[in-house]
């Protein structure tokens, strides 16, 4: 039995541990892309980009079309319940944008590029490769580290704005089509009024900063991989639990930032 | 499939050996999930439900309703999804660690040449410890997203006893009987799609940690997939769920 894990408390304190040294190493990862220095392996982020888009959009696109399904579906049920089917846009709009994308969007992104990175970057570790990297005069935290961040940043903006357009386009299925309580004119009606340019932007800024904790929680668990096949597991284990933390906590102070002190809807004063 | 198969017929076949086994993964699971579960079923609800719901509620002045909407949002959607998404990433990245690692140093082939069938003793005990107990981390789910609730109506300096009447008015055995049942296939989803993974591992360091990648992909998608067929055929099913009290 090969147990990290073995007390009630291990996992909190475990996270409290390791939470100081994320940040730090974040910090300077994210100190190498802003002063320009991984611009020296711009070729090498726009591939991370590449691999980005080519490996994860359409996992992550299919991931949040169900959502979208079934934010829908939920929307549709409930406003019936309340004798109110027409709304049903209002309860998509807001679940779609302003809660539910993000949340999906960090879900798959944690599990597919988060885990991703630290399988590679472990295997990098565990394989002696990064040392190597050293040895040849490249600094490994700015050639794997940095230019993974720069390429997310690249390349997330799009993928998400386009999540959004599946997730529109699911709930609308599910509406109007699935259930079929309302037209398509009138969910669409209510469906634009309840949102606008500036949540979508809210949106995405919570998207941005979830897909920033993730692959930096990825790389410092790949970056700091130790023992062996078996070390590389634990670490891309260990990596998931913080960035599902992470990702509700991100989601919850988005919230509370964006939408605590006005709801932002079109109606009353 | 052919594993979940397997697995089922070696649950049910005599002899029993996996008792202790079951314990142990039970409680492995257990003190891995316990504390994320707790704080992301707290901020999902108080950040999602809570204050945006609420916050469209008070502009109506009703903010008691805010109980009935927890019901349909916290029980049947929220609980659910918070304790799959806990468990397969951590539970079910755990175990598929642990299988790919002892793959890769050929104890499951040493296993069998023991004559240990290594379904009967590895994949079983954690199938039915997973199945048990996303079905009991719901209920703490359901519990926790009502507090964040409660401290959603607080924070809007609300009155609760409004929050608890159209809570218990709308709440109803079938929600929370097909909130928890709902979540012990997802337990069966995550332990055999993470076993599977972790048990055909290959290709030295950087397998084990594809697999879990892997696996926990797979996972969420049959999860969200399976969530999503199954909250259609319930509402579409159960007519008394779409009545508001």
């Amino acid at each position: 039995m090969n147990r990290a894990l073995t007390g009630w408390l291990d996992v909190p304190r475990d996270w409290i541990d390791s939470f100081g040294e994320v940040a730090r190493f974040g910090a300077r990862v994210a100190g190498l892309v802003y002063s320009g220095r991984v611009l020296r392996y711009f070729g090498e982020s726009v591939r991370q980009a590449g691999i980005l888009i080519f490996g994860s959009a359409l996992i992550i696109w299919a991931f949040i079309f169900i959502l979208g399904l079934q934010c829908g579906v939920i929307g549709a049920y409930f406003n019936r319940s309340i004798g109110a089917p027409s709304l049903a846009g209002l309860f998509s709009a807001y679940c779609d944008l302003r809660e539910g994308l993000p949340y999906a969007f960090g879900y798959i992104l944690s599990a597919k590029v988060g885990t991703g990175i630290v399988a590679e970057l472990g295997a990098m570790r565990i394989s002696d490769e990064i040392d190597a990297l050293e040895v040849m005069g490249i600094q490994p935290v700015t050639f794997l580290a940095a230019t993974r961040l720069l390429g997310a940043w690249i390349a997330v903006p799009f993928l998400y704005l386009a999540g959004v357009g599946v997730a529109y386009f699911a709930s609308y299925l599910a509406v109007v089509d699935q259930v079929g309580d309302v037209s398509s004119g009138g969910y669409l009606l209510i469906f634009w009024t309840y949102q606008d340019f500036v949540d979508i932007l809210f949106s995405l800024a919570k998207g941005m900063v979830m897909t920033t904790v993730i692959v930096l929680v990825g790389c410092y668990y790949g970056y700091t991989a130790s023992g062996g096949p078996v070390g590389v597991g634990t670490a891309t284990a260990k990596s998931m639990v913080v960035n599902i933390i992470m990702v509700h906590i991100i989601g919850m102070l988005g919230t509370f930032a964006f939408y605590g002190a006005n709801p932002r809807a079109p109606i009353g004063g | 499939m052919i594993l979940t198969a397997r697995t089922l017929l070696a649950a049910v076949r005599p002899p029993y050996p996996y008792g202790e086994e079951l314990v142990g993964q039970f409680l492995f699971v257990l003190k891995l999930s316990w504390f994320p579960m707790t704080i992301s079923t707290f901020a999902l609800c108080l950040g999602a439900p809570g204050l945006q719901a609420a916050g469209i509620l008070s502009l109506f002045g009703n903010l008691d309703r805010l109980g009935g909407f927890f019901v349909v949002t916290a029980v049947r959607f929220i609980g659910p999804i918070v304790v799959a998404v806990v468990v397969a990433g951590v539970a079910g990245t755990a175990i598929t660690a642990d299988l790919g690692a002892r793959k890769i140093r050929e104890e499951l082939d040493a296993l069998q040449v023991l004559g240990v069938d290594p379904i009967k003793n590895l994949v079983v005990p954690r199938f039915l410890a997973l199945m048990v107990i996303t079905g009991l981390l719901d209920i703490f789910a359901v519990v926790f997203g009502m507090s964040a609730g409660i401290a959603a109506e607080l924070l809007y300096q609300q009155p609760l006893g409004g929050f608890f009447s159209t809570l218990f008015s709308n709440a109803l055995v079938t929600d929370l009987a097909a909130s928890v049942s709902m979540c012990s296939m997802f337990g069966a989803i995550i332990a055999v799609v993470c076993c599977y993974k972790g048990m055909t591992a290959s290709g030295g360091p950087a397998g084990v940690g594809r697999a879990v990648n892997q696996a926990v992909v797979i996972a969420l998608m049959g999860v969200f997939a399976f969530l999503y067929i199954f909250t259609t055929v319930l509402l579409a099913t159960n007519p008394e769920l779409q009545a508001i009290r």
